[in-house]
């Protein structure tokens, strides 16, 4: 129950913020200009919370959801719980890294 | 003016005796064929005239016990229900298979294990409350209503075989035991509704399936596990409310209708 | 297997499904070169810029476009009675996600043929 009810809450997360980030890294001109508009952007604190809230639910869906897809084999179930470690070592370890990535991005001198 | 139905059909069934035989086959007979006949005839016809050893299981020929549930040119259907002309193809062929994904015993009956433990597993009998009343239980119609589609299933085993869930684990709970599951959790007369949505509240239940929608597809009195399933997810989320609700209903439902009369 | 809309759906659902979380890991760990310093970062930038990727990125999307659409589909037939459309809601959440899809590769070649 707890895995379909943090894969929904997930899905509905990542809609959302799938929509931002659309809409904020493809606009016109429609070329992803990394020195002026990305990195600029991402020194800024609020856009940094929010790629970090994204990066937590996008490890959410994908581990849980790599979780799901193993587990329904039935050989794999076997192994279920080495697999649910696995997942939240590989998530935790992810989130620590991918923040330590975004808080990386600094004003450019 | 349309064109005559042809005399015989000509019908592919799955053999496998495991005395003799490594691995399944199929085998083609050519039986008589009329506008009646249905699938079931046929396989008759192939065992009294063709070969005796051909072996499947059927009993009532009215679609009440499910029994009969096989696979046909691709989908499961009840053959004693299912009428040979509507399943040739251009060539006057039709294709019969047992269920799929459950072990073969021979040709085309199937270990039906997995699928009656499943059903044992989710406990399907009312469980009653303390005080039974003197008369009837009070149920209005609605709640029958409700109910009617769950109570509907003759457990055939044709959605089970359909479930691509099921083909990849035997440890989900599966569409038929889920709907009688839904059967038992939704009666106002059962006492136990908290334990049971506890119980579904694991990894193989409701939680596994994916919403393939193939045990509708697939069920011959036309019912919806997915339905069923789809409610008791919600159900299973707002447990304890849901317990309460059923308490509260008990307490109308074991009336002495004595003061009535 | 047994075959209908309702497995195509699941079958690409996956599929997508393991593609974007390789995608994830790979996309990691190419904006994790800006922990070591923006050189690493410009460089391998550079690489992931290519014609090459660009192309890859059409797909990317069709993953995305799918696998956000299909889900969307299962979050309404979660929360609403509409199991009498479920083939036309499947094939309305394919269309749109085919919809997006070229219109993104579109405006990606475009942007390619642009830059070349």
């Amino acid at each position: 129950m707890r895995l379909f009810q943090m894969q929904r809450v997930s899905a509905i997360a990542l809609l959302i913020f799938l929509g931002i980030h659309m809409a904020v890294m493809h606009y016109p001109p429609w070329e992803i200009d990394f020195r002026t508009v990305v990195i600029e952007r991402l020194s800024n604190p609020i856009w940094k919370v929010i790629d970090i809230a994204f990066l937590f639910f996008v490890l959410m869906h994908a581990l849980a959801g790599a979780y799901v897809v193993l587990t329904d084999i039935q050989r794999v179930n076997a192994f279920k719980r080495v697999l649910a470690g696995a997942a939240i070592a590989l998530g935790l370890a992810g989130f620590i890294y991918g923040t330590a990535t975004i808080m990386a991005f600094q004003p450019p001198v | 003016m349309p064109s005559p139905l042809p005399t015989t059909a000509i019908v592919r069934v799955q053999r496998f005796n495991p005395d003799n035989d490594k691995k399944p086959y199929m085998q083609e007979f050519k039986v008589p064929l009329t506008s009646d006949t249905t699938i079931l005839d046929a396989l008759h016809t192939i065992k009294a005239e063709l070969d005796g050893s051909l072996t499947f299981r059927r009993s009532c020929r009215h679609a009440i016990c499910g029994s009969c549930a096989m696979n046909i040119n691709g989908r499961n259907m009840l053959v004693c229900k299912t009428p040979l002309t509507r399943e040739l193809d251009k060539k006057g062929r039709v294709t019969i298979k047992p269920l799929s994904y459950l072990p073969i015993i021979k040709d085309l009956v199937v270990d039906r294990g997995s699928f009656w433990e499943q059903y044992q597993r989710v406990k399907p009998w009312l469980i009653p409350p303390d005080t039974v009343p003197e008369k009837e239980f009070r149920v209005s119609p609605e709640e029958v209503e409700a109910l009617h589609n769950a109570e509907t299933c003759i457990m055939c085993g044709a959605c089970y075989s359909s479930c691509q869930v099921i083909a990849m684990t035997k440890e989900y709970i599966g569409p038929h035991a889920l709907l009688k599951a839904f059967l038992r959790v939704l009666d106002p007369r059962d006492a136990a509704p908290g334990e049971r949505l506890a119980d579904l509240a694991g990894e193989d239940g409701p939680y596994r399936c994916h919403t393939i929608f193939n045990c509708i597809d697939a069920c011959p009195k036309k019912l919806n596990p997915t339905q069923a399933i789809e409610t008791l997810r919600k159900l299973a989320q707002k447990q304890q409310a849901f317990e309460a609700e059923r308490a509260e209903r008990q307490k109308t439902l074991a009336l002495q209708v004595k003061s009535e009369q | 297997m047994y075959k209908s809309t309702g497995f195509i759906s699941f079958v690409l659902r996956r599929f997508t499904g393991v593609v974007l979380v390789l995608y994830l890991f790979t996309h990691m760990l190419v904006i994790g070169s800006a922990t070591q310093g923006a050189a690493a970062f410009d460089a391998t930038l550079q690489v992931v810029q290519g014609p090459l990727f660009k192309i890859m990125e059409i797909g990317l999307l069709a993953a995305v476009a799918y696998h956000a659409f299909d889900g969307v589909r299962l979050l309404i037939v979660h929360y609403f009675n509409v199991i009498d459309y479920r083939k036309s809601l499947f094939y309305a959440a394919f269309a749109v996600a085919a919809f997006f899809t070229a219109i993104g590769g579109l405006l990606i070649l475009q942007s390619l043929l642009y830059q070349a």
